[in-house]
């Protein structure tokens, strides 16, 4: 699909779902760590610590600008990202993507890992879990740009573990572009100085790209 | 709650002398300290504020010469950490006192006084972390109204770049004027991250010394009515200073309608106007919210026709704004909560839907787009509450409670603060009321004497020494009829697990039971979780019996337990040895639910096999505790032992 191409005084709205473990807020700050060594001059985004921690949802705004305006009226000023202003929505669990889905608009690029983790309510069967396929519909009426793959199943056939579900959900994410102005390199360099297992979150970030570049043209 | 310290090995954000680097809001406060020459620092923890002393913790454990003046203490509760920062404070050092919102209810008593007396020889500065939203608290306050009662100056910073630079104003303020300040943060600009620019830093006092100086540090009669005096002489000298100081700043422009705000939310205004491409409107933000300079809020309003005042929470600036407008004869027109609510947290959604309201613009279509199509489809989207972690103990004390009372028949649960504070959500439901730290014994103790109902109350170990020592006296003293459950797991988990007071004193050999027997307790009972069906028939007896009751359940947080072991077992595995393992499955499943709804273990699941419903263990999750093992009542959770010649790893006791 063809992408309006982003300007380096765009702020550029990431938001990442998933619940409690997944690794939301460690994938938030390689993304930014990256953009720093990319040399993007305004970053400004929250992560929720909290009650969220413990099997909870969580959700996490990276924003940055890759160059800033002299008017501060036009800069990147809020740690959260207005509703419906999302650029790319990466969602490490089906259901948490519906739930922020409100900061989505039509534009917003949807990857979507299909593994879902069901809450103690679903197990309980009190509640019901809807269907992937309802999920996936949802969000496809409304953008047309939604990608979905099984991260955690490719992670565990290939890593045996799916801690790196996260990193090969960015990996996936960055031929859309809709990572603008972040090199791959930046994000290799941060993943081995922040991740114990670097060798292996390098490979799963890019095997994500390889992925990626299957379903995008770039 | 849980937080880590995600700082690198060679991370050299807090020992840099100079450069931008990234940091959340909470790491540039505690890199402004260093910068500040900050000497001692106390607090209980409390989301936002918590990883504050995780910060510096580890900067401690890594640097031996910040360890030459540096000290940091996990105080017991709000109100001893305020008093221990006055203390250092009155030494002639600099003293920083974080604390979350409702650590300032606590703390109140302690500050009322040091704020009367001041902090001089030395500074201290407290800092408050606010949470409209509630988004890590049992409760949403304003307690910016503190200010006004205590005189507190108040600072509230934006991005982490303020962060940083402010708390170093504030030290010099507190010291140049003898104030406590307060740095107030939210949940929002303490866990946001953004570039800060660093400065050289600063070593400490190692030493003080106090100075004796009754009128001031003894506010009794006839010094309590002279320190007052003194305290507003104090408060009008900083209000002077206040349009030097560089905190707040003037956004021109030609509109007659201006608006002042300040903090997050004024980031929020910025990107809303920005949205309803409004450019025109003159915007003062506020980076001082008390005390107000009359002269500066004067200039700024005197020749416009409206005020928007744009705050989360009850109105505060609006207020104070309001009364400069009529003590100076403005004729302005002041709005705000009018407009916008009173409470939750703001959002740049909420202020551009409000603004395009009071502006008569049309609101972004897309954000309007977005809420409706995804609200849209809210009813088929599950809920999420955050529960107990797997393998958690409080979890397992809260099945033996529904099993022992019948579902809670005719009982009633006074629930903490704590990770147990989780207990009321679905499917346990098995707590009735939460007030405040230890508020849950002291309720019990006057419900017991008015009804008839079973009486329980649960406290956890950091809660305890935090404030229940005084309730649980209260209720030996009466024997009052309660049943009172001590969840003994040996961290203040719900927190992250800092290294704290309780920590020490667990490694100094101090014990619960002990202090329950030292007081009195008349009926005392040591209890395991992990051995469901015992602990089931002790709540039974303690229910049937009169008087105070106390059942302590000793047994280590599930996810600490859970790490020592696994940690012990890789180093086990590394030496090339084998380790004896147990593994849980589930076969001849009856879907009767025991596990799913009154355990409610979330390393459970239900899968279909074969067009089957049956629930699965999920082996990466499950941490071997052996509950769902001993209450299944079918016996189709069966156990087996791998490696069994290999070593037993136990949990630790």
């Amino acid at each position: 699909m063809e992408k309006m191409k982003l300007k380096e005084t765009d702020i550029i709205n990431i938001v990442i779902a998933g619940t409690a473990g997944q690794g939301v807020i460690t994938l938030k700050r390689l993304i930014e760590f990256a953009a720093q060594k990319s040399g993007i001059e305004r970053i400004f985004g929250s992560e929720m610590h909290g009650l969220a921690q413990r099997e909870g949802a969580i959700t996490s705004h990276t924003r940055y600008q890759k160059k800033n305006f002299k008017d501060e009226r036009r800069n990147l000023q809020s740690p959260l990202i207005c509703y419906g202003d999302a650029d790319l929505f990466i969602c490490l669990e089906p259901l948490e993507t519906l739930r922020r889905g409100i900061f989505a608009s039509q534009k917003t690029t949807f990857v979507l890992n299909e593994h879902d983790i069901p809450g103690v309510m679903i197990t309980a069967d009190l509640e019901v879990y809807p269907p992937l396929d309802k999920i996936v519909e949802i969000l496809k009426e409304y953008s047309n740009d939604v990608h979905t793959i099984n991260a955690t199943k490719i992670c565990l056939n290939n890593f045996n573990s799916n801690l790196m579900v996260n990193i090969f959900m960015l990996g996936y994410s960055i031929p859309t572009g809709s990572l603008p102005f972040i090199d791959v390199e930046h994000y290799e360099e941060v993943i081995k100085e922040w991740l114990r297992d670097s060798d292996t979150n390098i490979k799963a970030l890019h095997l994500g790209i390889d992925e990626g570049k299957k379903v995008n043209q770039l | 709650m849980l937080l880590r310290c995600y700082l690198l090995k060679n991370d050299l954000r807090f020992s840099d002398e100079y450069g931008k680097v990234l940091m959340l809001g909470n790491e540039a406060l505690v890199r402004g300290c260093l910068e500040a020459g900050v000497s001692y620092i106390s607090q209980y923890p409390g989301t936002p504020t918590s990883d504050i002393g995780e910060y510096f913790h580890r900067i401690l454990r890594e640097n031996s010469d910040v360890k030459d003046y540096l000290v940091h203490q996990w105080a017991v509760n709000e109100a001893v950490a305020t008093s221990s920062c006055a203390g250092a404070a009155w030494t002639g050092i600099r003293a920083f006192n974080p604390m979350k919102h409702v650590g300032l209810n606590v703390a109140s008593d302690a500050l009322s006084v040091i704020a009367l007396n001041g902090p001089n020889p030395g500074a201290m500065v407290i800092g408050v972390g606010s949470d409209p939203g509630s988004l890590g608290s049992h409760q949403e306050q304003n307690e910016r109204f503190y200010a006004w009662m205590l005189h507190l100056p108040t600072i509230e910073p934006h991005t982490p770049q303020e962060c940083k630079d402010w708390v170093k104003l504030a030290f010099d303020l507190s010291e140049k004027y003898d104030l406590v300040i307060n740095l107030r943060t939210s949940t929002r600009s303490a866990h946001s991250r953004g570039f800060v620019e660093l400065a050289p830093l600063k070593k400490g006092k190692k030493k003080g010394e106090f100075i004796r100086n009754i009128p001031k540090f003894n506010s009794l009669p006839p010094h309590a009515i002279n320190n007052h005096v003194r305290l507003y002489e104090r408060i009008e000298r900083l209000r002077e200073a206040i349009p030097d100081l560089g905190l707040n700043k003037i956004y021109p422009g030609n509109n007659t309608i201006g608006i002042i705000t300040s903090g997050i939310p004024f980031g929020y205004t910025m990107e809303a106007l920005h949205q309803l491409q409004l450019y025109d409107i003159p915007i003062l933000k506020l980076g001082m919210i008390y005390p107000l300079n009359y002269q500066e809020i004067t200039n700024f309003i005197q020749d416009l026709e409206k005020v928007i005042i744009i705050e989360e929470l009850e109105p505060f600036l609006e207020v104070k704004i309001s009364e400069i407008a009529q003590i100076k004869k403005l004729n302005v027109e002041i709005v705000g909560s009018d407009y916008f609510p009173k409470y939750d947290e703001f959002s740049t959604g909420l202020v551009a839907t409000t603004l395009a309201n009071i502006f008569h613009k049309k609101p972004n279509e897309q954000m309007t787009k977005a809420i409706d199509y995804f609200n849209s489809y809210k009813d088929i989207i599950p809920s999420r509450f955050p529960t107990f972690c797997a393998g958690c103990p409080e979890r397992a004390t809260l099945y033996s409670i529904l099993k022992a009372t019948d579902s809670l028949e005719n009982t009633v649960v006074c629930g903490d603060i704590g990770c147990y504070v989780m207990s009321f959500f679905p499917p346990q439901q098995c707590s009735d009321l939460i007030i405040c730290m230890s508020g849950g014994l002291s309720a019990a103790i006057g419900m017991s004497t008015k009804t008839d109902q079973k009486v329980l109350a649960m406290i956890g170990d950091s809660t305890f020494f935090h404030s229940g020592l005084s309730p649980l006296a209260e209720a030996i003293g009466y024997n009052s009829n309660i049943l009172l459950i001590i969840f003994d797991n040996a961290w203040t988990a719900m927190t992250g697990h800092q290294n704290d007071v309780l920590r020490y004193l667990i490694n100094k050999d101090f014990s619960i039971e002990k202090v329950c027997k030292a007081l009195g307790v008349p009926w005392l009972r040591v209890e395991d979780s992990y051995n469901p069906k015992k602990l089931t028939k002790s709540i039974e007896e303690a229910l049937n019996a009169k008087g105070l009751k106390v059942i302590i359940i000793k047994r280590e947080c599930g996810l600490q337990a859970h790490r020592y072991r696994m940690q012990q077992i890789r180093s086990i595995e590394s030496q090339g040895e084998k380790v004896q393992e147990d593994i849980f499955h589930i076969t001849g499943c009856q879907m009767c639910h025991e596990c799913s709804r009154i355990l409610s273990c979330p390393a459970i699941r239900r899968v279909e096999i074969d067009g089957y419903e049956t629930m699965q263990i999920d082996d990466d999750r499950c941490i071997r505790c052996g509950v769902c093992y001993q209450i299944c009542p079918n016996g189709a959770i069966h156990k087996s032992t791998l490696n069994l010649l290999g070593e037993e790893v136990p949990f630790r006791h």
